[in-house]
């Protein structure tokens, strides 16, 4: 009997476990897959992404006491785990393949300036692409920043720095700010 | 946040990239699933280590034909103090002072340096004084990353994808490698801030080129080494103190750099479970061996340069023996032979020379470990644990340089 009661508790917690996790992902979902979208860069990736994520998040759930917190775990999971994804993507390439890999389905989407400047976001290595992330998608502050990448605010404001920089590097004239007075180029004046 | 119209077109770009989206593709289900690969994994991992450990032991009653029979080299003529091998038995050996290195316990964690122990949080692989603070390691999933931390060990800097520390004895320079998603960059840094920290880029390349720092020479050079990912081989060379590298030809796997004596040593060939090692001098930059060994895989530098480890070639393994040898000839000094067991692997996993005439050694028995100190007069010391570890890992671990 008393084994039967034990059982019947362990039961019970998993349901109230599986029961609080579920309303966390259901609630969250759409947002956070948003952020994997723009950290993977495609669909595939970005769903593998949050499915490690949620899963490590399912193995700790108990241990996290600071619900508030969620959001920040599954964010950092995220980006480590890209950063992982690309390393191993990258000693892939190098050992068996010339040809890069796929880069997943495309949605139908405006491939005007916001487009290019999308597709020059996804040159970017993946820690100044994953500050660019949190910095200007999630409007997180340098400090958060840091926070979330586990870097100095230091660190994040030269990568910020050197990601702008590579960005107005790559990004056509029409995009880069220093460009876009009229009398100062022809092109553009007409 | 004061944004330029670059940052803003930015914002603007990700957002209409993305809101739209409204995805939620996974299941708890789906989650469920994942969570139980993980912690699948996790466990093969865990058993993997302690598979690992045991794999490489080899029954040391059998094992060891003597220290003094693993060698063809003439008989010493320096420092003769001892005679025959000296038996390491931590459990009778005296209680030494605390270690003059730093020495994490990772089943505390706690942090012996100083003489003083400190609870940590996290169970660094290397930590060592850096600034007002500390520098150290931690390593995750195989990945490196280096930690700047305040003197409350509260987190000031993280460098992910990087090799291990390198630092000198006294303590006095700090150098490792990094990956900065293009290249690797070398830094080598003075712990004490006064001098400006001085970083060497490599040509681009990938992760996989992987890069690690081996030792220091005199006159601010730097010997390092780089895996070559077409072939997995590693290429030694030295940093400059401008910045440029030369190559030193030779090596299979450099070990380590003396900054007294400019000599380099490592593994030169390696045949199927068989070895062989060489010292060479670093500054001329030539293949030129000034003495070589097939009989023992060899370890660092004493901190003048006159001393060298040499450990029995047991790949990967932790080993029976430790033989200090004459950095200049080979010649071995003294000879230190561990306790054996019938049934448990006995060995010494870790070696770092806390002053000129005393090593710090990482000693395991079964699953008890030990750091023990040998000095070159034949005394032997326990200057911490046991500890008990039973996942086939290092749960005393040195860094040397001066703490």
């Amino acid at each position: 009997m008393a084994a039967t009661l034990v059982d019947m508790g362990s039961q019970d917690s998993r349901t109230d476990k599986d029961a609080d996790f579920s309303a966390y992902m259901t609630a969250r979902q759409p947002a956070l897959y948003r952020t994997a979208f723009l950290l993977a860069g495609d669909h595939a990736g970005a769903e593998d992404l949050l499915q490690n994520a949620f899963a490590k998040l399912y193995l700790s759930w108990d241990r996290i006491r600071d619900r508030e917190a969620l959001d920040g775990y599954v964010r950092r999971i995220m980006i480590n785990e890209h950063n992982s994804l690309w390393r191993r993507a990258w000693k892939r390439r190098e050992h068996s393949t010339d040809t890069l890999p796929e880069t997943g389905a495309h949605d139908s989407y405006d491939d005007g300036a916001d487009g290019a400047l999308w597709s020059f976001v996804q040159t970017l290595p993946p820690k100044q692409r994953s500050v660019v992330v949190l910095r200007y998608y999630e409007q997180l502050s340098e400090a958060e920043t840091a926070d979330v990448l586990g870097i100095s605010v230091g660190t994040v404001k030269s990568q910020t720095s050197r990601a702008l920089a590579g960005l107005r590097v790559r990004a056509p004239r029409s995009l880069n700010p220093y460009e876009l007075n009229p009398h100062e180029s022809g092109d553009d004046a007409r | 946040m004061n944004s330029t119209p670059l940052e803003d077109q930015v914002h603007d770009a990700l957002h209409r990239r993305v809101d739209p989206l409204e995805h939620s593709p996974l299941t708890v289900t789906d989650v469920r699933r994942r969570a139980r690969r993980i912690q699948r994994r996790r466990t093969i991992a865990a058993g993997a280590a302690v598979a690992a450990a045991l794999a490489v032991a080899v029954p040391v009653g059998l094992a060891m034909n003597g220290p003094a029979q693993r060698t063809e080299l003439p008989p010493v003529t320096r420092t003769p103090q001892v005679t025959g091998p000296v038996r390491i038995d931590p459990r009778s050996a005296s209680i030494g002072e605390p270690p003059a290195v730093s020495l994490v316990d990772t089943t505390g964690p706690s942090l012996i340096a100083s003489g003083e122990t400190v609870g940590i949080p996290d169970a660094y692989e290397q930590i060592t004084p850096y600034r007002d603070g500390w520098i150290a390691t931690v390593k995750d999933e195989g990945v490196t990353t280096v930690q700047v931390l305040d003197s409350a060990f509260g987190l000031e800097d993280n460098v992910p994808d990087t090799s291990a520390l390198t630092v000198a004895d006294d303590g006095s320079r700090v150098a490792y490698a990094y990956y900065d998603g293009i290249r690797w960059i070398i830094v080598d840094n003075d712990p004490t801030g006064e001098r400006a920290e001085e970083t060497t880029p490599l040509p681009d390349g990938p992760l996989a080129a992987t890069v690690r720092t081996v030792g220091f020479l005199p006159d601010g050079e730097l010997v390092a080494a780089q895996v070559d990912p077409a072939d997995g081989r590693e290429h030694t060379f030295v940093v400059t103190a401008q910045g440029s590298t030369e190559p030193i030809p030779g090596f299979t796997k450099a070990v380590s750099a003396s900054p007294a004596t400019g000599m380099v040593a490592g593994l030169i060939r390696v045949e199927g479970a068989e070895s062989c090692s060489a010292v060479v001098d670093g500054r001329a930059r030539t293949d030129g061996e000034v003495w070589g060994t097939c009989n023992q895989q060899l370890g660092p530098f004493s901190p003048d340069g006159q001393h060298l480890v040499g450990l029995a070639d047991i790949p990967d393994g932790p080993s029976p023996t430790l033989t200090v040898l004459d950095a200049t000839t080979g010649h071995p000094v003294i000879d230190f032979e561990v306790t054996p067991a019938r049934d448990r692997v006995v060995g010494i996993l870790d070696v770092v020379w806390e002053d000129d005439e005393a090593l710090l050694a990482t000693y395991t028995d079964g699953n008890q470990q030990y750091v023990v100190r040998l000095r070159l007069d034949g005394t032997v010391e326990r200057v911490a644990g046991p500890v008990t570890n039973d996942d086939g890992t290092v749960s005393l671990r040195l860094t040397a340089g001066a703490s």
